[in-house]
């Protein structure tokens, strides 16, 4: 029975081009009588939002992919060009850096406009300032202009504001990143606070961690669509996915010929599936590979089976030589084998499966073929592989 | 629109003109009275500007009636005209009503030079120069109309400044033209006959002329131009608030 707080349907943003100053009159022109609209940059497209009340979302995406546009129109900072966007309720909105502080004036009368800009005055605002000033926690400052301020203190004062406004919805705009540790774990110890009194929360940051530790919910941005929104774990493990696939060296495999080497890879399939998508697994199940090669001379191969991840770290290799494993022949020219990985060790995250036949000595790659694993799953644990540990009550055994 | 926000811009406003100036907000009084010293030096002591008729007011008083509401309506227009634009910071971070922002901007231009207009007349009426104090509350009126006509003007000036930002250098020639357009350092009937009704085109030709009727009883002016003076304030004003409606969506595009 959770009410809709946020709702956008075929949201867009696109900017006019302005090159010369007389783009701009031509555009007052079009505005004024409604002409055809030419030259636009598109910034966001077709964006389709829903965030219902205490929701906690994550906006990730790379730089320029349209996170801060996106919440520019939330916050009705911006209009649309195309769609709609409607919010029901109030919004705190803490874009980029300063909050649209003045730097002319001292953070104590630049609080005093932020919290008239909110609606609050008089009485009111005298009883929340001192909370406002202990929050921001930046001493004689308070006083000075803003403009003598480092950027980490101009975003404990919006943070401040807007943490005394205690608003239906909370947008934040990359804020955990300039300020220092302690702030950080102030901020996030907030907004947990904020979430758990079933405050709405629209986050955006580059910080998986912030983003995997506050919200339940994430949406990836790229180049100005949206192109995953789901379960928070699954977003970003698909993001950080991506973004290690774009690090990764290009691995081409030159395969026009490949029929005529020696050995080559006929077909895997991963737990009976041939096809092309990644297999999706749970973290410990069972990953089993089978994979067919062709021979020319009919000798046996030796296979190489490695796994990789997205990035191209090499998880684990091993080949059937190195466990005295020989393919079973299958038909003439053509061998076969079987390879179980049992409880599946890796983390949540996208990985490659590789296969490459080898001569009998174990010497020379003949070929590749790979396919994709994705682990699924919700974890904190960083790395590849979840190593076996035991944490120790020990405290007993102290010596003395 | 919120009223205490709008006071709260409106103080900002203040503080801004006054902000560095070693007396604040003293100098909002001391400026009209320098003003007015230098302007009888000038006009009544080395031009020995008269005004032309049997009883007319002497030539301190007649500027000063006309010359002070020209000030605050000049100002209002000049300075709302770049107000969306110096506050593009604020505008591209919070999501506030902007006519706000112009409306500030104009009433702390009427707020400063009613003020001043408000000591200059009890000045000039207790030294005795024919100002008739009584009807001091009743030109305050007149105010009204003055600042919707500047309102009007000002919105529009302030978007189309946002987009076309030659505006300002515009207005800088434009006003001026606009104030020897009126009847503020002359009497009308100093003109050649056939110019007369000319004047009546500058908007503000009525304003200098009620006041100095209202204070000085120097003129009459008849219900015709009241009329036409009020319909022109509602008019421009209500075209002034279309058109920044119109334009206010695409604001932050242009900043």
């Amino acid at each position: 029975m959770s009410d809709v707080l946020i709702e956008a349907r075929g949201l867009g943003k696109a900017y006019p081009k302005v090159h010369r100053s007389s783009d701009r009159l031509r555009a007052l022109g079009r505005l004024l009588f409604k002409g055809a609209d030419a030259d636009r940059i598109s910034v966001l497209r077709d964006v389709d939002l829903e965030v219902r009340r205490g929701e906690s979302l994550g906006l990730i995406g790379a730089n320029g992919a349209g996170k801060s546009t996106l919440l520019k129109l939330v916050t009705g900072v911006l209009t649309p060009s195309t769609g709609h966007v409607r919010v029901n309720g109030e919004i705190g909105a803490l874009l980029e850096l300063g909050a649209g502080f003045h730097p002319e004036y001292s953070g104590r009368d630049n609080i005093v406009m932020a919290a008239a800009l909110h609606g609050i005055s008089g009485a009111e605002l005298r009883r929340r300032l001192p909370g406002i000033i202990e929050f921001a926690d930046i001493g004689r400052y308070i006083d000075e202009p803003v403009k003598h301020y480092s950027s980490g203190m101009v975003v404990r004062l919006g943070f401040a504001v807007i943490a005394s406004l205690k608003p239906d919805l909370l947008v934040t705009d990359e804020v955990l990143a300039v300020g220092d540790e302690s702030f950080q774990k102030k901020c996030v110890k907030w907004m947990q606070d904020y979430l758990a009194d079933g405050g709405t929360l629209i986050l955006v940051s580059h910080s998986m961690y912030h983003i995997q530790k506050l919200c339940r919910h994430a949406c990836w941005l790229r180049d100005g669509e949206v192109a995953m929104i789901g379960d928070v774990f699954d977003v970003t493990q698909a993001y950080l996915a991506w973004h290690e696939r774009k690090a990764a060296p290009d691995v081409t495999t030159d395969n026009a010929d490949r029929h005529n080497v020696e050995f080559s890879v006929l077909d895997i399939e991963l737990n009976g599936s041939a096809g092309l998508q990644p297999l999706l697994l749970e973290r410990g199940d069972t990953l089993r590979l089978s994979a067919r090669f062709r021979s020319r001379d009919g000798r046996v191969p030796c296979v190489a089976v490695g796994i990789i991840r997205a990035d191209g770290t090499p998880v684990y290799g091993v080949s059937s030589d190195m466990d005295g494993h020989v393919p079973r022949q299958s038909a003439p020219n053509e061998y076969a084998c079987d390879l179980q990985f049992p409880d599946l060790p890796l983390l949540p995250g996208s990985y490659t499966v590789r296969v490459h036949p080898m001569d009998p000595e174990g010497v020379r790659v003949f070929d590749t073929l790979e396919r994709g694993v994705t682990i699924r799953g919700a974890t904190r644990e960083f790395g590849l592989v979840q190593l076996a540990h035991r944490w120790d009550a020990g405290a007993g055994e102290v010596a003395r | 629109m919120p009223v205490a926000l709008t006071l709260r811009f409106i103080r900002r406003e203040l503080g801004n003109r006054f902000a560095g100036s070693f007396s604040g907000g003293l100098w909002a009084v001391m400026q009209p009275l320098l003003q007015l010293a230098v302007y009888s030096l000038v006009f009544v002591h080395i031009f020995k500007a008269r005004v032309p008729g049997a009883d007319a007011p002497g030539y301190v008083p007649f500027l000063v009636t006309a010359l002070w509401p020209w000030t605050a309506f000049a100002e209002a227009i000049l300075r709302s005209t770049t107000a969306i634009q110096d506050n593009a910071a604020l505008i591209g971070k919070v999501a506030l009503p902007r006519e706000v922002i112009v409306v500030a901007s104009v009433c702390a231009s009427f707020a400063i030079h009613i003020s001043g207009f408000v000591a200059i007349v009890v000045i000039l009426g207790l030294t005795g120069q024919g100002v008739s104090l009584g009807m001091l509350p009743l030109s305050l009126v007149l105010y009204v109309p003055l600042f919707a006509l500047a309102l009007g003007i000002a919105l529009v000036c302030a978007s189309i400044q946002v987009f076309v930002r030659d505006l300002i250098q515009a207005l800088g020639q434009l006003l001026p033209l606009l104030m020897f357009g009126a009847p503020i350092f002359y009497d009308r009937t100093l003109l050649p006959e056939r110019f007369r009704a000319w004047l009546d085109l500058n908007p503000f030709t009525f304003y200098a002329e009620s006041f100095r009727a209202l204070l000085l009883h120097h003129g009459s002016v008849d219900a015709v131009h009241v009329g036409m003076a009020l319909a022109t304030a509602i008019l421009c004003l209500l075209f002034g608030h279309w058109l920044f409606r119109r334009l206010d969506a695409h604001f932050e595009d242009f900043l």
